[in-house]
């Protein structure tokens, strides 16, 4: 497949577009929504500084799922705060791992988040993040290269910082090792969905957009088994749903209510 | 001693010092609380360089740093203006002197512009 | 191992200049000519004493500070506003970060560190700005936080900028800084909401109304007498700031009052004018009994935001006590 350099060019093949918007949907959608998630904890870490440092992170991978937005809009799917805001749940393609709660309660009332679960699920979907990334450097369309290179940029602070906390946490006094593990069974359970491609997965290989499922998800678990001294038994599941094909659960209503109330209230009025 | 408790701590006090460019040195920063080097490095650098370049970064244990007491600082740091040969102040009366002879005198800037001087 | 300790590493000497005359003459000479004071440095006691308790409320008011901005974050009507109060609200943790670092530094003699600030706050021993103890019931709190709340601040802490202390000042010289960001960030919200839809417009005049007399009170009473406490004369005296509370809340009305009025708004006192003959604002007084109740965590959200701060250090002490190094202290 040669390369397909902007986006006029992608338009052009009506096959090519669909697949393509699919992968951009599903890089912008969990960066959007992990750093949702994110977004819900400041104020609220465990350590001052760290809440300082997580922060960056997370305004960090806000402004990732904001350039692949953009890369959408290109691609006349509409602008990115109406893609980041507008769209109900079943037209979201985030894995669905990435879309759970912090913890019980809200962000506003007791908020009952757990560091454990935040520390797991940020290594693994930054080790995930770096996967795909790197793949979509290989991929036919060019604007998406260029993204990845420039996420490619910023992103491995994000993985050193939870890749430091989870190292140090896991080895740790047995509480800390045991909620860790406990997490990690969880999200053995969750994050399968996040490696598929969804619907037009066979479009995607065969045009070359991105490597396959199978690719990502081996290399993905060849890098987290050199950091985590405790691996899960058993393959990956998707227990919540697949969310590439856009299947979720009601805790992203719950998340896409919040994020859009103000923008929802008034659709037309500049903010 | 036995009155000496054996206490574990979260709150271990770094300094942190960074570095803007190739060109510059280390600056002190500020300090930050946290448990090892580890955490702290993870920590330091979008607690105090968020709206500035850096290259590098640099955290020390606070306990490590052996600084003046208050005392040395009042005592150590004073000096008496009268060291001027150890500076060009005390060598400008040559400029004079090679104006006579028709040079001109290689000061501070002249030499520092030879790094652009290309050896033939 | 051994109980000793180094010069530079252990407790500093705490003393009052009752005790030591002539050390107290040399400090008050050092302060009176602009030198500056440094965490190992002799002081007097009510010198540290007044230190503590101003940075460790300023520290912490920055951490409470967070709490109600924080709950628009995720809330926030664009993806770059999103960023952009993100950013703000980890810029006032930051700022708690390097405040408290401060106060610990100060308090350290005493054998005291962050845990300690933390159950002080939690018991209600330490105390939070007025401000951060109201409800943000719209969007336009938020950026109304922003633009005055952030206003009164700047007037405060850019009155400190020579302070006597040195880690004060410089962590203020860093927070000041970041504070022009905060201010243009809160202009911003305001601006939009000022020039955008009647809905709009209403919003952002309700919270003005809503925010007033929070905002009068900011700077504290005018004397001493109207609440029963003001540390106003003990920073004068040390050099810490230069203005009165009132100096300070005059020169907060010079410069946002005009500005109010020039994007349409009011606000909810009939009788404020400027006074030419004596040069000043005149204004109707907050009711500074509510002041009182608000400040000792009786203010409509002192419970809720305390009850936050709670659950966030009690559910993470596992992570602390993970982590945790030992160290030997005498």
């Amino acid at each position: 497949m040669s390369l397909v350099e902007t986006a006029e060019q992608a338009k052009q093949d009506a096959a090519y577009k669909e697949a393509l918007v699919e992968v951009l949907y599903q890089l912008a959608d969990d960066d959007f929504i992990i750093s949702y998630r994110g977004s819900e904890w400041l104020g609220l870490a465990p350590h001052i500084e760290e809440d300082v440092a997580f922060s960056s992170i997370t305004q960090n991978t806000m402004g990732h799922a904001m350039l692949f937005y953009q890369l959408l809009e290109e691609l006349g799917e509409g602008d990115a705060d109406a893609l980041a805001h507008e769209r109900i749940s079943n037209e979201r393609r985030n894995g669905t791992y990435f879309e759970i709660k912090n913890g019980s309660g809200t962000y506003l009332e007791e908020p009952q988040y757990d560091w454990a679960l935040a520390v797991v699920r940020n290594y693994l979907y930054e080790a995930f993040k770096k996967v795909k990334l790197e793949e979509a450097l290989k991929s036919s369309y060019a604007p998406l290269r260029n993204t990845a290179d420039k996420v490619l940029m910023e992103q491995p602070y994000h993985l050193g910082h939870w890749k430091t906390w989870i190292t140090q946490l896991q080895d740790s006094s047995q509480e800390a090792k045991e909620r860790i593990q406990s997490r990690l069974d969880e999200a053995w359970k969750q994050i399968g969905d996040a490696f598929e491609l969804g619907p037009k997965a066979d479009d995607i290989l065969a045009k070359e957009i991105l490597s396959s499922s199978e690719t990502l998800k081996q290399r993905w678990l060849d890098s987290v088994k050199e950091t985590l001294t405790y691996v899960p038994n058993g393959d990956l599941a998707s227990e919540l749903g697949n969310g590439r094909a856009k299947e979720h659960t009601d805790q992203l209503d719950q998340a896409l209510a919040t994020l859009s109330e103000v923008y929802n209230s008034d659709r037309e009025a500049v903010w | 001693m036995a009155e000496n408790e054996k206490k574990a701590t979260f709150y271990k006090t770094y300094e942190v010092f960074s570095r803007k460019n190739d060109k510059s040195h280390a600056q002190h920063q500020f300090s930050l609380l946290a448990p090892n080097e580890e955490i702290a490095l993870a920590m330091a650098q979008e607690n105090f360089m968020r709206r500035e370049d850096v290259i590098d970064v640099w955290v020390v244990a606070r306990d490590n740093i052996r600084k003046m007491t208050s005392e040395e600082r009042k005592q150590w740091t004073k000096r008496l203006d009268n060291k001027d040969y150890r500076n060009t102040k005390g060598y400008g009366y040559l400029r004079k002197k090679w104006r006579e002879k028709e040079q001109e005198m290689l000061d501070e800037k002249e030499i520092l512009s030879w790094k652009e001087v290309a050896r033939k | 191992m051994y109980n000793y300790i180094e010069h530079g590493k252990g407790a500093t000497a705490v003393s009052t200049h009752q005790e030591d005359p002539e050390k107290y003459a040399e400090f008050m000479e050092r302060i009176e000519a602009g030198e500056k004071i440094e965490a190992d440095d002799w002081m007097p006691d009510e010198y540290r004493q007044t230190l503590i308790k101003l940075i460790s409320m300023h520290g912490i008011s920055e951490i409470m500070g967070a709490l109600p901005e924080k709950e628009w974050v995720p809330k926030a009507p664009s993806l770059k506003r999103k960023l952009g109060i993100m950013a703000k609200v980890q810029d006032e943790m930051g700022h708690g970060q390097l405040l408290l670092r401060v106060a610990e530094d100060l308090m350290a003699p005493y054998g005291k560190d962050r845990e300690d600030i933390m159950q002080d706050l939690l018991r209600g021993d330490l105390k939070f700005h007025n401000v951060f103890h109201m409800a943000t019931k719209s969007w336009a709190d938020a950026g109304l936080i922003g633009w005055l709340v952030d206003g009164a601040a700047i007037i405060t802490q850019t009155n400190m900028l020579d302070a006597s202390y040195g880690p004060y000042q410089r962590a203020l010289q860093r927070i000041c800084a970041e504070e022009v960001f905060h201010a243009q960030h809160g202009e911003a919200i305001i601006m939009a909401l000022a020039e955008g839809t009647e809905e709009q417009k209403a919003m952002l005049q309700d919270a003005l109304n809503r925010w007033w007399p929070a905002l009068l009170m900011f700077f504290g009473p005018p004397t001493a007498e109207t609440t029963g406490s003001s540390k106003q004369e003990a920073t004068i005296k040390y050099r810490i700031r230069k203005s009165t509370n009132e100096g300070l809340r005059q020169a907060y009305l010079d410069k946002y009052l005009p500005r109010i009025f020039s994007l349409g708004l009011t606000v909810p006192d009939e009788t404020i004018h400027y006074d030419e003959e004596k040069k000043k604002w005149i204004y109707q007084q907050p009711d500074w009994n509510e002041f009182k109740q608000i400040i000792s965590n009786n203010g409509p959200r002192s419970q809720a935001r305390l009850r936050l701060r709670k659950i966030a250090h009690e559910n993470s002490a596992w992570v602390r006590e993970a982590l945790a190094t030992p160290v030997v202290t005498a």
